[in-house]
């Protein structure tokens, strides 16, 4: 059975392997130029605030270069799309092809139980989209620790590097890519043995897939646990927005980072007045434009005036259990599929 | 003996057809069984549960005394080909042998190797490029090298050309004559069963019309010609099959174990395409007069 396996999977593994080879060769020519980057930029030894400078001028120095934006995304794409990939082409046709084509005749007949078929193929080619899947990520991970140094030393979010609970990051690093993977390809496997056709599957795949991701980081993941609640003032670093509408009535602020909780995840922000209630206008004592136009005169009209920032987030502590949770719910779900897939074929399928 | 395949109450359904219904049999071990029958008589589906590839709706399956849908002790027992030959168009004809010798522990590599060097196939050649006739050979070989007691045959020649068609069923004669093999084979062509079978199962709606060694078929029915006359006035023990009726004339074909001695009917011999077409058409003729009172009612 294994040697069968490995004959029907031959093509599609050689293929991973290619793919993941163009992937390390990318990473590995560049990787250590932005490592000798990092150790000139001498954010390795740096104290206090000079940290900040120093990481900033660091990633301004990537930036730069369009090499680096360029090769951070695709590969952060290529991570995040890998699951997807591996449901639609390794998962879908595992079994619909075999229906399709009839051959799930030929190989059920063999003196091979159908469980035991499905068990080495979902057991084989499962781990190996897991495998590839985080080796990607692990790869990744290698080659942008650097930027998430510099980051941790201060640098101001930018398009390189947002902080590792953004969906990019929190999605493609850590161990979320392995419960991912696997979720994606039981998901393949199960919609082909239902639908029985290999097209319809994939496309069945994609949308469940897709949309998972979607619902996962919007409403499902900031529910882990209970988020933290903090009451702030308004400082130029911490905030963007102010007063727009006509003559600078509506006032909105959003929360970029909360002071002493680097990293944390912001669920949520808005002002408040002093009585903690939300409010939508700004102040008639700060709608000068001359304040207005002045960030910092503007900020401390607002605090003078008793405007606070109310913030709902998730501390940066909690980005491992978030990262264990989540992949232990696809690895559930993925788990809940194989299952049904055993079902399936064990009573109904010819 | 035990049966090569025994039915009780056994149906299938798909959603909310019934693809096979209330359908008792037995096929005795020992023989090439021709399973012959009108499209979608549930031959297909009877080859396929019997073959273990899917569960019952209704009632129960045996095939050589255990269950159809059993562990691999019976998958290694029953060699099954279904129809069209499925192979894998992708992998090559070695591909196919190696696959037969790591998923059966009773893989006879010299008969396959034998099989497929007469047949002149080569072995990297991929299954996809393969005739229709060289796939249904290709697909037997796998077949009959796990060295099964059953053989299921669903239509296996039935997408073949005259010639592909009288050497594959010579050469599945031969591995019959080599293994000492059961087979059953589904066709609704009763001329290529003629040439193989020597006991035939005609299926109707799922209902047996007729069984028996075909020797025994051919002994007890006859073709009866004569001056018209009520079939009713014929002796105990004739059974019509079938009557057809001109002004004058009246041709009966009936079953009876005696002879026919009432000189006013010619008795000649009936082929066994006759006798198939007179079962089939019998049900034919029984569904639309059941129709018929429907209607009525």
């Amino acid at each position: 059975m294994i040697w069968l396996t490995w004959r029907q999977f031959r093509t599609q593994a050689l293929s991973a392997a290619a793919a993941l080879a163009v992937f390390a060769i990318l990473l590995a020519a560049t990787g250590p130029h932005m490592a000798s980057l990092y150790a000139a930029s001498g954010l390795g030894g740096c104290r206090g605030g000079s940290c900040q400078n120093l990481a900033g001028s660091f990633e301004a120095q990537l930036q730069s270069t369009a090499i680096y934006p360029a090769l951070y995304l695709i590969s952060i794409v290529s991570i995040l799309l890998a699951p997807a990939v591996i449901g639609l082409f390794w998962g879908a046709p595992l079994i619909a092809r075999e229906l399709e084509t009839g051959t799930s005749a030929l190989a059920w007949n063999q003196s091979v139980t159908r469980t035991r078929w499905l068990a080495v193929k979902l057991t084989a080619v499962g781990l190996t989209a897991m495998a590839v899947t985080e080796g990607l990520s692990l790869m990744q991970a290698w080659w942008a620790a650097p930027l998430g140094r510099a980051v941790t030393h201060g640098a101001p979010a930018g398009a390189l590097y947002q902080g590792r609970f953004t969906q990019l990051i929190f999605a493609s690093h850590g161990i979320t890519p392995l419960g991912y993977a696997a979720f994606a390809f039981a998901l393949g496997v199960a919609a082909g043995a239902l639908i029985r056709r290999t097209i319809p599957a994939m496309a069945v795949t994609l949308a469940v897939f897709a949309a998972l991701q979607v619902a996962m980081p919007l409403w499902i993941r900031p529910h882990f646990a209970p988020a933290h609640r903090a009451v702030v003032s308004v400082t130029p670093g911490n905030f963007a927005g102010g007063a727009t509408g006509p003559g600078g009535s509506t006032l909105t602020l959003v929360a970029t980072s909360l002071p002493g909780q680097f990293g944390a995840w912001i669920l949520s922000s808005g002002p408040v007045n002093a009585a903690g209630k939300p409010v939508s206008t700004t102040p008639a004592a700060c709608t000068a434009p001359t304040i207005e136009n002045n960030l910092p005169d503007f900020d401390g009209c607002l605090t003078s005036q008793g405007i606070r920032e109310a913030v709902t987030y998730q501390p940066a502590s909690r980005y491992w259990p978030f990262q264990w949770i989540e992949t232990a719910i696809y690895l559930a779900l993925a788990l809940a599929l194989a299952g049904y897939c055993f079902r399936r074929l064990g009573r109904r399928l010819s | 003996m035990t049966a090569a395949i025994a039915t009780q109450g056994l149906g299938k359904r798909y959603r909310r057809l019934w693809a096979l219904a209330d359908c008792t049999l037995s096929v005795p071990a020992g023989h090439v069984v021709g399973l012959v029958g009108p499209n979608g008589a549930g031959k297909t589906t009877l080859l396929s549960l019997a073959a273990g590839m899917m569960a019952p709706t209704a009632g129960t399956i045996e095939v050589l005394g255990g269950r159809a849908v059993g562990g691999s002790a019976q998958l290694a027992r029953v060699g099954y080909l279904a129809q069209d030959a499925p192979v894998y168009a992708g992998l090559s004809v070695g591909d196919h042998l190696r696959l037969g010798a790591h998923l059966n522990p009773g893989w006879d590599a010299g008969l396959a190797r034998g099989r497929i060097g007469r047949l002149d196939l080569g072995l990297s050649q991929k299954a996809g490029t393969l005739s229709g006739g060289e796939r249904a050979q290709l697909a037997l070989t796998l077949a009959v090298a796990k060295r099964p007691e059953l053989l299921l045959l669903d239509e296996p020649v039935a997408s073949l050309d005259p010639l592909a068609r009288r050497e594959f069923l010579r050469d599945l004669m031969e591995s019959v004559a080599d293994q000492d093999l059961s087979v059953v084979l589904s066709s609704h062509l009763v001329g290529d069963l003629e040439r193989v079978c020597d006991y035939l199962i005609v299926l109707v709606a799922s209902r047996v019309r007729v069984a028996g060694p075909v020797d025994d078929l051919l002994a007890t029915h006859h073709l009866l010609t004569g001056p018209r006359r009520d079939p009713g006035s014929l002796p105990a023990g004739v059974q019509v099959i079938s009557a057809s009726h001109t002004d004058v004339q009246s041709t009966l074909l009936v079953r009876t174990d005696g002879p026919v001695l009432d000189p006013a009917w010619t008795v000649s011999e009936v082929t066994l395409e006759d006798l198939v077409l007179a079962y089939m058409s019998q049900a034919a003729g029984r569904r639309r007069r059941d129709h018929h009172l429907e209607v009525q009612r």
